[in-house]
C-alpha cells in the first residue's frame, strides 16, 4: 500500500520544497507535514519523504531518529512528554513520571489501549524555570505536582 | 606562502591549508581517528586538539586553517592533558575486548592509549551493552560497542561509492552507525570499510579470528585482477608459525597511490587472494611416456623441440598462446624469442573473459597487462580453436584460460592433432593430463617485473612471496630459453633480473623510456 496525500497537503509540500535552493534542505518541514497527515513517521513515511526529496531513506532515518518530535510509531490522541533532564529530575520529575505511569497504567513509550494517551520521556523541554515540566501535545505545563496533573489530564476532552 | 610555527619549528604553508596538513607535511604526527585525507574534515573524534597561541581554547587541527605567523603546539601540557580526557571519554564506552579483536595491533585507539592514556578507569557505572554482531554485508560485521562514531564508513559510502547504505541513527548515548533493516551493503567496494575503520568496529568475516595482525608481513604488490593496477599490500605469514598454516596469505589491503587507486581497492582484488594458495601447480607433470623430473630437463627437452623445427626451417609449425597476466618483461622476451628470432606468426592471446567495469576503479579486463602487450607491439588476436591449424607441431600455452573458454572435449580433439604441447601455468586444471608437459609457474606476486595499466602507467614490483614447489617465474624460463636456443646467446645472457630486461626494453621501445 502506498501512501496518498490530500491535494491540499500536496500543495503545501510543493510550496515548502520551492523555498529551498536544494530539495534535501526541506526535509524537516516536510517531515512535519507528513507526520501531521499520517500521525507517525514509520518506514512507509520515511520512504515517501525520501522519494519526495530525492534522497536516500537512510538520510531520512538519521533525521527522524535524531529528533524526538517525530513519532516513529503512531501516538494516542494526547502525547504526554515528561522531561527527565537534570533540572526537572532535581525538582522531582521521577515522582511525576511514576504518578502518570500509575494513573494511566502505561510505561514510557506505550499507548493506552483506548489510544487516548501516549507517554514518553524527553531530554529537556527548555522549560527549566517551571520544572518539573511536561508537554501534552503542543501545550506546556510546569510546576507540576499530583493535583495539577490530575487536573490537566482529567480536563482533556 | 606563509610561515607558521609548529612546536617551535618554522613551517612553510599554503593559504587555506589546515593545521593538521601543515603538521603532517612537516613530519609532526597529530593523533586522530575521524580525520581521513580522502574526506573533508569531520571533527567528531576530538583527538586532534592543538594549542594555538592567542586563542583561549584548544582547536581542532583537522579543521582549523593556518594563519600567517600562527604558533601551534601539538605536545604542550594542556594538549596532552586534553587528549587524555578525550581518550578517557572514548574509552568510557569501549568494550576493551582487544584480546579477541581483529584490529588489535593495527588499532589507533590502542596506540593512543599507550601514548597518551595509561589511566585507570574512573567510571564506576557499567558500560552500555550494544549489538556486537551486526551483519552489514557479505564480508562485514559491525560491533556497535567498539565503534567510536568517527563516521568514516558513512562518509566513504556516500562520497566515494555513492551508495550511502550506512547512516548515523538515534542520538546521545544511543547514537549508532548502522544500515537499515534488510538493506545490506552490497557493492564492490565494501571491503574498504574494514580497512578504513580506525578501531575494530567493522571487521572482515574473511579475516575475523584467523590470525593476529602482528604475525603478518605486509608486502607491497600490484593487484593483477584487472587493468587498473591498484597498489596493494599482501599480508602474509612469514617465518612464524607454530602450526601448519592452512594458507600463506591472510589479507589483501589497499596501498595508497594518489594517481591510481587513491586509498581504495575493489572487493574483486581484496578477496581474490585465494588463488595464491589454492589449487596451485607445484610439480612438473609429464605425460605421453615422457620421463622428465626436473626443471633443467624440461627446459632442455623444450629447447630441443623448438631447435629441431628451427634447423628444419619449420618454425611456422609452432603456435603460441599467451595471456596478459604476463609482465612487460615476459611479453618482451616472448616477442624477442618467438616473433623476432624464430619468426613465428601464430601468436594468440587467451585471457579470462572480460567482466563488468565501474566508474570507480574496476576495468572490464580481468588481467593486468593488456596495455603493456599492445605497447610491445602484440596484436591481441582473440583465439579460436580453429586457429590451431593442422600444421601446428609444437603448441606452447601460457596459462590455462583455454579451459575456461572451450570445452575440454573440443580442446582434446585439437590437442590430438598436435605432436608436442607445453603448458606453463600456476594452477592445476584438467589440461594437466591433456598436454605433453605441464610446468608450474609463479603468480604475479611471486615474481618481479612491471605491468602497464589501462592508462599506460608502468608500475614495477618485486616478489612478495615465493612460488610453491618447482614453480618458476616465466621471465626466468624465457631468459634461459633465449640463451639455449643459440640464436642470439649474448643478447639473452645478460637478463639475470627483470630490471635488466626492462633496461633493454627501454632501449628498444620508446614507450618504456619514460
Amino acid at each position: 500500500m502506498s501512501l496518498e496525500f490530500s491535494d491540499k497537503t500536496k500543495k503545501t509540500i510543493d510550496k515548502i520544497i520551492a523555498r529551498y535552493p536544494q530539495k534535501e534542505a526541506a526535509l524537516l518541514p516536510v517531515l512535519h507535514v507528513i507526520q501531521k497527515e499520517f500521525g507517525q513517521i514509520s518506514e512507509e513515511e520515511e520512504i515517501l519523504a525520501a522519494s519526495l526529496l530525492g534522497i536516500s531513506q537512510v538520510k531520512v532515518r538519521e533525521v527522524v531518529s535524531f529528533y524526538t518530535m517525530f513519532n516513529r510509531k503512531a501516538v494516542g490522541k494526547y502525547h504526554i512528554q515528561v522531561c527527565s533532564n537534570l533540572t526537572c529530575t532535581l525538582m522531582g520529575a521521577a515522582n511525576i513520571l511514576n504518578f502518570i505511569e500509575e494513573k494511566l497504567g502505561i510505561k514510557p513509550g506505550e499507548t493506552t489501549s483506548d489510544k487516548r494517551f501516549t507517554l514518553s520521556t524527553v531530554e529537556c523541554l527548555g522549560a527549566c524555570e517551571q520544572a518539573p515540566s511536561m508537554m501534552v501535545n503542543f501545550d506546556y505545563h510546569g510546576h507540576l505536582d499530583k493535583e495539577k496533573i490530575n487536573e490537566i489530564l482529567d480536563n482533556l476532552e | 606562502m606563509m610561515k607558521i610555527y609548529i612546536d617551535d619549528r618554522e613551517v612553510h604553508v599554503e593559504k587555506g591549508m589546515t593545521v593538521f596538513k601543515a603538521a603532517e607535511n612537516a613530519g609532526i604526527e597529530i593523533p586522530h581517528l575521524c580525520y581521513h585525507p580522502a574526506f573533508p574534515p569531520e571533527g567528531t573524534c576530538r583527538m586532534c586538539l592543538v594549542e594555538i597561541e592567542g586563542l583561549p581554547k584548544l582547536e581542532l587541527a583537522c579543521s582549523t586553517q593556518v594563519k600567517d605567523g600562527m604558533k601551534v603546539h601539538t605536545k604542550s601540557e594542556k594538549v596532552v592533558e586534553a587528549r587524555k580526557g578525550v581518550l578517557e571519554f572514548l574509552l568510557a564506552e569501549h568494550p576493551m575486548d582487544c584480546p579477541i579483536c581483529d584490529q588489535a595491533g593495527d588499532c589507533k585507539l590502542q596506540d593512543y592509549y599507550e601514548e597518551y592514556g595509561l589511566f585507570e578507569n574512573n567510571f564506576s557505572e557499567s558500560k552500555e551493552r550494544r549489538e556486537k554482531k551486526i551483519r552489514l554485508g557479505k564480508h562485514l560485521i559491525h560491533d556497535n560497542e567498539r565503534c567510536v562514531l568517527c563516521r568514516r564508513c558513512v562518509r566513504f559510502l556516500r562520497e566515494v561509492v555513492g551508495t550511502g547504505e550506512m547512516g548515523v541513527f538515534e542520538r546521545g548515548i544511543a547514537t549508532e552507525v548502522n544500515i537499515l533493516d534488510g538493506m545490506p551493503i552490497d557493492n564492490n567496494y565494501s571491503g574498504n570499510l574494514a580497512q578504513l575503520c580506525p578501531v575494530g568496529a567493522i571487521t572482515d568475516t574473511d579475516f575475523r579470528f584467523q590470525t593476529r595482525s602482528w604475525f603478518l608481513e605486509k608486502g607491497e604488490a600490484i593487484c593483477p585482477l584487472c587493468s587498473r593496477g591498484c597498489n596493494i599490500f599482501i599480508e602474509h605469514h612469514r617465518g612464524f608459525s607454530r602450526f601448519d598454516l592452512p594458507k600463506r596469505v591472510y589479507r589483501i589491503s589497499a596501498r595508497e597511490n594518489a594517481e591510481i587507486n587513491s586509498y581504495w581497492i575493489c572487493d574483486i582484488g581484496r578477496y581474490g587472494y585465494y588463488s595464491l594458495d589454492e589449487n596451485r601447480a607445484e610439480k612438473i607433470i609429464a605425460n605421453n611416456n615422457i620421463s622428465i623430473k626436473n626443471y633443467e630437463a624440461v627446459l632442455a627437452f623444450f629447447t630441443e623441440k623448438i631447435k629441431r623445427l628451427l634447423y628444419k626451417k619449420k618454425t611456422s609449425r609452432i603456435t603460441l598462446l599467451l595471456n596478459t597476466f604476463l609482465t612487460n618483461e615476459e611479453l618482451f622476451l616472448l616477442k624477442k624469442i618467438f616473433q623476432d628470432d624464430l619468426g613465428i606468426k601464430n601468436i594468440f592471446f587467451i585471457d579470462p573473459p572480460a567482466g563488468e567495469s565501474d566508474a570507480i576503479l574496476l576495468t572490464s579486463d580481468r588481467t593486468p597487462n593488456k596495455k603493456g602487450a599492445e605497447e610491445l607491439g602484440f596484436e591481441i588476436t582473440p583465439f579460436e580453436l580453429g586457429n590451431l591449424a593442422d600444421e601446428t607441431e609444437v603448441l606452447i600455452i601460457f596459462g590455462n584460460y583455454i579451459a575456461e573458454i572451450f570445452s575440454l572435449s573440443d580442446i582434446q580433439a585439437y590437442f590430438d592433432r598436435i605432436k608436442d604441447t607445453f603448458l606453463f601455468t600456476p594452477h592445476r586444471s584438467e589440461l594437466d593430463s591433456k598436454v605433453g608437459i605441464m610446468f608450474p609457474t609463479a603468480m604475479t606476486p611471486e615474481k618481479g617485473g612491471s605491468l602497464t595499466n589501462v592508462d599506460g602507467k608502468i608500475q614495477k614490483f618485486s616478489p612478495v612471496l615465493e612460488a610453491p614447489g618447482d614453480g618458476k617465474a616465466e621471465w626466468k624460463i624465457l631468459a634461459e630459453l633465449g640463451t639455449k636456443l643459440d640464436v642470439n646467446f649474448k643478447y639473452y645472457k645478460k637478463f639475470l633480473s627483470p630490471e635488466e630486461i626492462f633496461r633493454q626494453m627501454q632501449k628498444e621501445i620508446p614507450f618504456f623510456e619514460k
